[in-house]
């Protein structure tokens, strides 16, 4: 402000800096011009971002802005692209607006903002899971969960399935194989590209044989990838146990992965009796790993004449080439599904089985209730009531000195 | 306690049948508030109002009590239509029909109709195929007002079968073996019954629970008794891809395997809320009326019939 020498005004070099009021002022001393006037600015900076002079920020309340700067670096960590956290930003303010998460617990409202990430990355179909952001934000999974249905509900999201092809991809970059290191030899290592092609391929398989609907996509990817690095070299690799895999990869071996891996075994299994040039080997569910690569290029051949199909027509006209037990009962036209698990059992060595989910394979055993019957069917709900009926229910004045004693009420 | 939401867990309770907040108002039903008039002679004769619940007392007593209750229903009509006995009958007889027939007016406003014995629906069939399949009611959630502050410690002492917990639960768990239910009993009067397996088996369920608690000395009454929820379920015989159901029809559908195994499907028209499962077994749930859970079903299963053949 000093730059300048002269007043424009009369010439005069007696430039004063002055305060009026609380607005700096270069003023001329003789005639009292105004060379320039202050800007409205503190003496800490030059600069005044314009949130932090408008109040924008001011609006928002404390727990918002604390909530999105949680969701801001929740998406930083995960690495999302920029577009992805402005949207969950904004569910995230549309969602604390909202009666039903205005008042909620502070761990809630940090929940709710990684359920908005998670939303958000579906939505795109970016794959990550809910045991991701759980682990990241130390949350409980069922509280997750509540705090992601109601958002779901209340906010009125459509969230797309999972991929399961992208959650293929995601989960084995976090496996550690993929290189020579202290922990993993290098008859272990496998390259990346075809170990990810080959899991591909059997979780396909795993979506076609029913194991997939309704079960926990990660300890299917888990046991589809063991399988899948045992089948590139079985050689090296057959003795190495599903646990040992995980702990050399650097994974979490999921609890229910030793059950889908059985699972998977069995579908092979079945396939690979179908193959004609390993019916000589005898083929079992270990060494059946050694043959993956040709059950898996003739998959859709096998899977045909392994299973028979729910279709009743269809399976009967496959039935007389195959020659195997394929007619269902005579018990009349009743659904083949029906016909196939009965005699599920006495098929399994013999010929194809039903392709159905696990659950209808082998059934547990439930406690039915019974139909209403017909007495039951003709209450009405104003029949009168008896007193020794309702007098069954009271206890004696014996009972109740008993019970005042014993329980000192 | 058990609900028979036998397949869905704790967390999955769309309709959290234990909804004692709920303003005990019934007739925020749009179908009477037209027809219902304000009465405008109080009736002062209730012989023909039905008092099956009440105890078998003497002579001398009985004649106070009915009074006493005449009293009561007196000032229950004075103050909102809804608030007898009769909005409890009228509204069985609606669950017998359907959204287009008339309603039965009331014919005059202190008497009761006679009431017809509930047969139980046969779902409608359209001119187009249906599927022949019936979903079986499961459970009954129901509510009824006592009307008499109760004393819970009072209760679980003189009944067998009642339990009192208060640090774990404010109120009574009272059990029946026959309608096989149990009771939610509140210090209020409120009360909640579930585990009829049919609207009819609820009231008389309640019923008895009322009668319980009168013969332990509370003046309870019967005041508008409400099905709030209704569970059924049944089987279509095929396995279904929930993936494909949760692609076509996303705007109803949640399908998170990482939560539960089951795609939750809320269907707008009824507005009913279904756990459809792999295995083809469906449940549907949140109904107030026999008739929307079928429905329901009817709705949906075209729907699944299109999943049935496998890729």
């Amino acid at each position: 402000m000093a730059a300048q020498g002269r007043c424009p005004g009369c010439g005069s070099a007696a430039l004063v800096e002055d305060a009026h009021y609380a607005q700096q002022q270069l003023v001329c001393a003789a005639c009292g011009c105004v060379l320039a006037e202050g800007l409205l600015t503190t003496t800490y900076a030059e600069e005044v971002a314009y949130s932090q002079s408008t109040g924008q920020k001011e609006q928002l309340s404390r727990c918002l802005q604390r909530g999105i700067r949680r969701v801001q670096d929740l998406c930083k960590v995960l690495q999302l692209p920029r577009v992805f956290e402005e949207t969950a930003v904004s569910y995230f303010q549309r969602a604390l607006q909202h009666p039903s998460f205005h008042l909620v617990s502070l761990e809630k409202k940090e929940l709710l903002g990684g359920c908005c990430v998670f939303v958000t990355c579906r939505q795109h179909n970016w794959p990550v899971t809910m045991g991701t952001i759980c682990s990241l934000l130390y949350a409980k999974q069922e509280l997750f969960a509540s705090v992601y249905l109601s958002l779901q509900k209340e906010l009125e999201l459509s969230v797309p399935a999972l991929s399961l092809a992208d959650l293929v991809k995601t989960h084995l970059n976090s496996f550690r194989l993929f290189q020579h290191t202290a922990d993993v030899p290098a008859r272990f290592v496998e390259d990346k590209e075809k170990m990810v092609a080959r899991t591909m391929q059997i979780v396909e398989l795993a979506s076609e044989t029913w194991l997939v609907t309704g079960r926990h996509p990660v300890p299917i990817v888990t046991a589809a990838a063991f399988l899948s690095w045992q089948s590139l070299q079985p050689a090296a690799r057959l003795t190495c146990t599903l646990a040992r895999f995980c702990k050399l990869a650097g994974v979490d071996l999921p609890p229910p992965a030793h059950l889908r891996l059985k699972e998977l075994l069995e579908i092979l299994l079945r396939m690979a009796s179908q193959l004609a040039w390993l019916r000589v080997f005898n083929v079992d569910k270990k060494t059946v790993v050694k043959y993956i690569g040709d059950l898996l290029q003739h998959r859709i051949f096998l899977l045909k004449n392994a299973f028979c199909l729910e279709d009743g027509e269809k399976q009967r006209a496959v039935a007389p080439g195959e020659g195997s037990p394929g007619s269902p009962p005579a018990a009349g036209g009743a659904a083949q599904e029906e016909g196939c698990p009965s005699e599920g059992k006495r098929w399994l060595k013999d010929g194809p089985r039903p392709l159905l989910p696990p659950c209808l394979i082998n059934p547990r055993k439930r406690l039915r209730t019974a139909a209403p019957s017909p007495s039951d069917s003709a209450i009405t709900g104003d029949e009168p009531i008896s007193d020794s009926e309702i007098e069954q229910y009271l206890r004696g004045p014996e009972e109740i000195r008993a019970f005042r004693k014993a329980k000192a009420w | 306690f058990q609900d028979d939401l036998s397949t869905s867990p704790e967390l999955f309770s769309p309709m959290s049948p234990y909804d004692v907040d709920l303003p005990i108002q019934t007739t925020e039903d749009v179908l009477f508030g037209s027809q219902l008039n304000q009465p405008k002679e109080l009736p002062t004769d209730f012989s023909s109002v039905d008092l099956s619940f009440l105890p078998d007392i003497t002579h001398d007593n009985k004649e106070q009590n009915l009074s006493e209750d005449g009293h009561e229903m007196q000032k229950e009509l004075d103050g909102s239509i809804s608030r007898n006995e009769e909005s409890g009958i009228f509204m069985d007889e609606s669950s017998l029909s359907y959204p287009d027939t008339t309603q039965p007016s009331p014919e005059a406003s202190g008497t009761c109709p006679p009431l017809t014995p509930m047969t139980p629906m046969t779902p409608v069939t359209p001119a187009s195929e249906s599927s022949g399949i019936v979903p079986q009611l499961q459970n009954i959630v129901s509510t009824v007002n006592l009307a008499c502050k109760l004393d819970l410690k009072n209760i679980a002492l003189h009944a067998r079968n009642a339990e009192y917990n208060p640090k774990r639960f404010a109120a009574v768990i009272m059990r029946i073996r026959e309608p096989r239910t149990t009771a939610l009993i509140f210090s209020s009067g409120k009360m909640v019954c579930t585990g009829a397996k049919s609207e009819e088996q609820s009231r008389l369920a309640a019923r008895k629970y009322a009668r319980v608690v009168q013969k332990l000395g509370f003046p309870a009454k019967f005041l508008d008794f409400k099905i709030q929820n209704m569970v059924g379920s049944c089987d279509v015989r095929f396995p279904i891809r929930l993936e494909g159901l949760v692609l076509t029809h996303q705007q109803f559908s949640s399908y998170e395997p990482e939560l539960f195994p089951g795609l939750i499907y809320r269907m707008v028209k009824p507005r009913i809320v279904l756990l459809i499962f792999v295995s083809g077994k469906v449940v549907l749930t949140g109904a107030k009326e026999r008739s929307e859970i079928y429905e329901a079903f009817e709705n949906i299963y075209p729907i699944l019939k299109g999943f049935k053949k496998a890729s």
